[in-house]
């Protein structure tokens, strides 16, 4: 088989996980070889489906002796199977790079013999990206679950990034789709992550000239919507995974249905609402000072499909608002919706000259469209309609906002989540086609909530 | 209404500015070479003194700060019609308010100024990843551009740490002009599209191009096609220099 083949099934192969990221890492760059990290991260292109190409992502092989349900790669199912060699791997990582297509490599793989002969070839890889290329560009190395705790130590020397995909938000779920794997196993290596980055910190800040481990930070996947792990659930689990294992990010991704099975949910397209409002509440986690279960409770379990989390949330604590923007502290103007990060700071840096009027506000960015209900500026008020919880609520809910490809219908079918509220939508409507984007879509994205 | 006309440089940029500044009526900056008279408005060149150049550089620095030169140096690079005037009224506001202004983010100049900023550099970061290099000799690389901006100064040190080991020159074919780095030294210098030309012939045929198309299709998952997303993120405007699509 020829390398054009071998790219093609097995980046097919590995396109079902998200990250892509090339963030977070500081390597410093020598004079005369190559290679260099950019903190922020870099795209290089835009699939027309709008995922940023920043690595080269591609799994190793993709002959697997697993059978997990949802994976199209299980070892029971018929596709074309394929695996690079290290040298191939090394040659399309340096050609690639040199060519500035790329900022690094993400290498995965599935499992092939047992876990520790994946892992040891995956560091392999590595290992000569760095020692004999002198390869300074981004590495983002997948953790297998199950190898052993030298083998993950190892890899990690030479790795930016490293990841172990949870993928199932919980045990019974795990036990349904992923009946190979055990919970224990995929957090074990998290953990050996963790603890090795804390002792190669304390390392160097005796001996400069340590080396680092894993500068990047680690980072997991869930999978939405293949099980009926609710929303809360998920982040939860999230949240611990920030606060326990110092993750850098979770990705979430829509589950998309390539295969079938009595286990599986029969969607008709991947939930990416769901996603949508997911990444949203994962924002506010990281950078907005909340909590998971301020934002979702036993009673309600998923966000609103109609409105943002920080929304939903204001509108639950209406009795917090209205809030004075000329002299709430910085942490109270993030809970506003329509007030970003950004928002929030140009707030402060610019009342220190004078009061704002509530004309300055939309040229900081604010989004007044949300925020006026829940500010006033030298305490006037200066929302449309009376600070009335359902009058707020249904001037903020969008009439025809559905995307296409989220039609409830398909998400209903199986675990019948109570994603729509008894509100004004008929779901024997046909959908208007003309306004399937969300209005909120870029907020996933920039954070800006 | 006076316009003044400059040669294109950032010293005829400050010298330009050290004559319009004191001036009551209101001044229009603009390049010479790009430049398009009216009726309604008479124009006069100002030559580039390097010491009246160098005063308003040291002034800006000592007596604001150096984000603020920073700043003007942005919106000169911008490249946008209205830009050196812009310059120009920043420059006076700072000078009347101090610098401190600058945290008035709800003034409109200022606020102009960080948006200007802003579009330049979300530009140069695009271009960190836009740019592709075709081999053309040994570990020697060429790139073409066409950036809104005239980004290629604010983009040579990324590019040299990165590439160090290897030459490159990456061309700005709207201002045709290049970036250029030998392994040793890195420096912009005049390059016209018909030596591009000759510069192209040179490459070296390798399917490298077409095995990161073929990574691009295989990569992209047609179930969540996106087509708005990925012109948001990615411009037509700058396709054509972007080998993986066609
Ligand atoms: S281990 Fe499971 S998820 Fe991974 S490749 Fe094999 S079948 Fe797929």
């Amino acid at each position: 088989m020829d390398l054009k083949e071998k790219l093609r099934i097995l980046s097919d192969a590995a396109k079902y996980d998200v990250s892509c990221s090339s963030s977070g890492s500081r390597r410093k760059s020598v004079q005369g070889q190559l290679g260099s990290t950019e903190n922020a991260g870099i795209c290089h292109s835009f699939t027309p489906d709008g995922r940023c190409i920043s690595l080269l992502k591609i799994l190793m092989t993709n002959y697997c002796i697993y059978d997990c349900a949802y994976c199209i790669n299980k070892r029971s199912n018929h596709v074309e199977r394929a695996a690079f060699t290290v040298n191939e791997i090394v040659e399309l990582t340096i050609n690639f790079y040199r060519r500035n297509y790329i900022e690094g490599l993400f290498l995965s793989s599935a499992i092939i013999q047992n876990p520790n002969h994946t892992m040891e070839m995956l560091t392999q890889v590595v290992k000569k990206l760095r020692n004999e290329y002198h390869f300074g560009g981004y590495i983002h190395l997948k953790a297998i679950p199950g190898a052993s705790e030298e083998l993950i130590h190892e890899a990690g020397l030479y790795a930016d990034r490293m990841s172990v995909n949870i993928e199932l938000p919980s045990d019974a779920s795990l036990k349904l789709l992923a009946p190979d794997k055990k919970k224990e196993e995929i957090f074990k290596p998290m953990k050996d992550i963790k603890q090795n980055q804390l002792m190669h910190l304390e390392e160097r800040k005796k001996f400069k000239k340590a080396p680092v481990f894993v500068p990047g930070g680690q980072s997991t996947q869930l999978i939405i919507g293949a099980t009926p792990d609710s929303d809360l659930n998920i982040l939860s689990l999230s949240e611990k995974l920030y606060q326990k294992y110092s993750l850098k990010r979770v990705y979430y991704s829509a589950y998309t249905p390539v295969n079938k099975g009595k286990n599986l949910p029969d969607l008709i397209s991947p939930p990416t609402l769901r996603e949508h409002r997911l990444y949203q509440g994962d924002w506010l986690l990281r950078y907005y000072g909340f909590k998971a279960n301020e934002l979702l409770d036993e009673k309600h379990p998923h966000f609103d499909t109609y409105l943002d989390p920080k929304t939903s949330w204001a509108l639950n604590n209406l009795h917090l608002f209205p809030i004075e923007v000329n002299k709430a502290p910085y942490h109270m103007l993030l809970r506003v919706p329509g007030i970003g990060v950004r928002g929030a700071q140009k707030i402060v840096s610019s009342r220190r000259l004078a009061p704002l009027q509530f004309d300055d506000l939309k040229k900081l960015g604010i989004v007044l469209k949300r925020a006026q209900y829940f500010i006033t500026c030298n305490t006037k008020y200066y929302g449309i309609v009376d600070i009335d919880e359902s009058k707020i609520r249904r001037i903020l809910t969008p009439q025809t906002m559905l995307l296409e490809e989220n039609n409830p219908y398909e998400q209903l079918s199986l675990f019948s989540l109570n994603f729509l509220p008894s509100s004004n939508l008929s779901l024997n409507q046909p959908l208007n086609k003309s306004t399937i984007l969300l209005e909120d879509t870029p907020t996933a994205l920039t954070g800006e909530l | 209404m006076l316009d003044y006309l400059y040669d294109g440089s950032f010293s005829g940029y400050l010298t330009t500015l050290f004559y319009a500044y004191p001036l009551k009526e209101e001044v229009r900056i603009y390049k010479e070479l790009t430049y398009s008279p009216s009726l309604l408005t008479t124009s006069k060149y100002i030559t580039t003194e390097e010491d009246k150049s160098e005063r308003v550089y040291q002034s800006i620095l000592t007596k604001l700060s150096y984000s603020t030169l920073d700043n003007l140096y942005n919106i000169y690079l911008s490249d946008e019609v209205e830009s050196e005037t812009l310059g120009l009224k920043y420059i006076k506001l700072c000078y009347h308010y101090g610098d401190d202004i600058n945290l008035a983010k709800n003034n409109d100049i200022i606020r102009t100024v960080d948006l200007t900023c802003k579009r330049v550099w979300k530009e140069v970061h695009r271009f960190y990843g836009f740019v592709r290099f075709k081999e053309i000799g040994p570990l020697t690389f060429y790139a073409a551009i066409e950036p809104n901006h005239n980004i290629l100064p604010l983009m040579m040190g990324h590019f040299k740490k990165r590439f160090s080991d290897q030459n490159f020159i990456i061309h700005d074919q709207k201002r045709h002009c290049a970036m250029i780095y030998n392994q040793q030294e890195i420096y912009i210098s005049y390059l016209s599209i018909e030596d591009s030309h000759q510069l192209a012939k040179a490459e070296i045929r390798d399917n490298f191009e077409e095995l990161f198309k073929t990574y691009y299709k295989a990569t992209t998952i047609a179930e969540r096609k996106n087509p708005r997303l990925q012109n948001s993120w990615m411009p037509k405007r700058y396709y054509k220099h972007l080998v993986e699509l066609d």
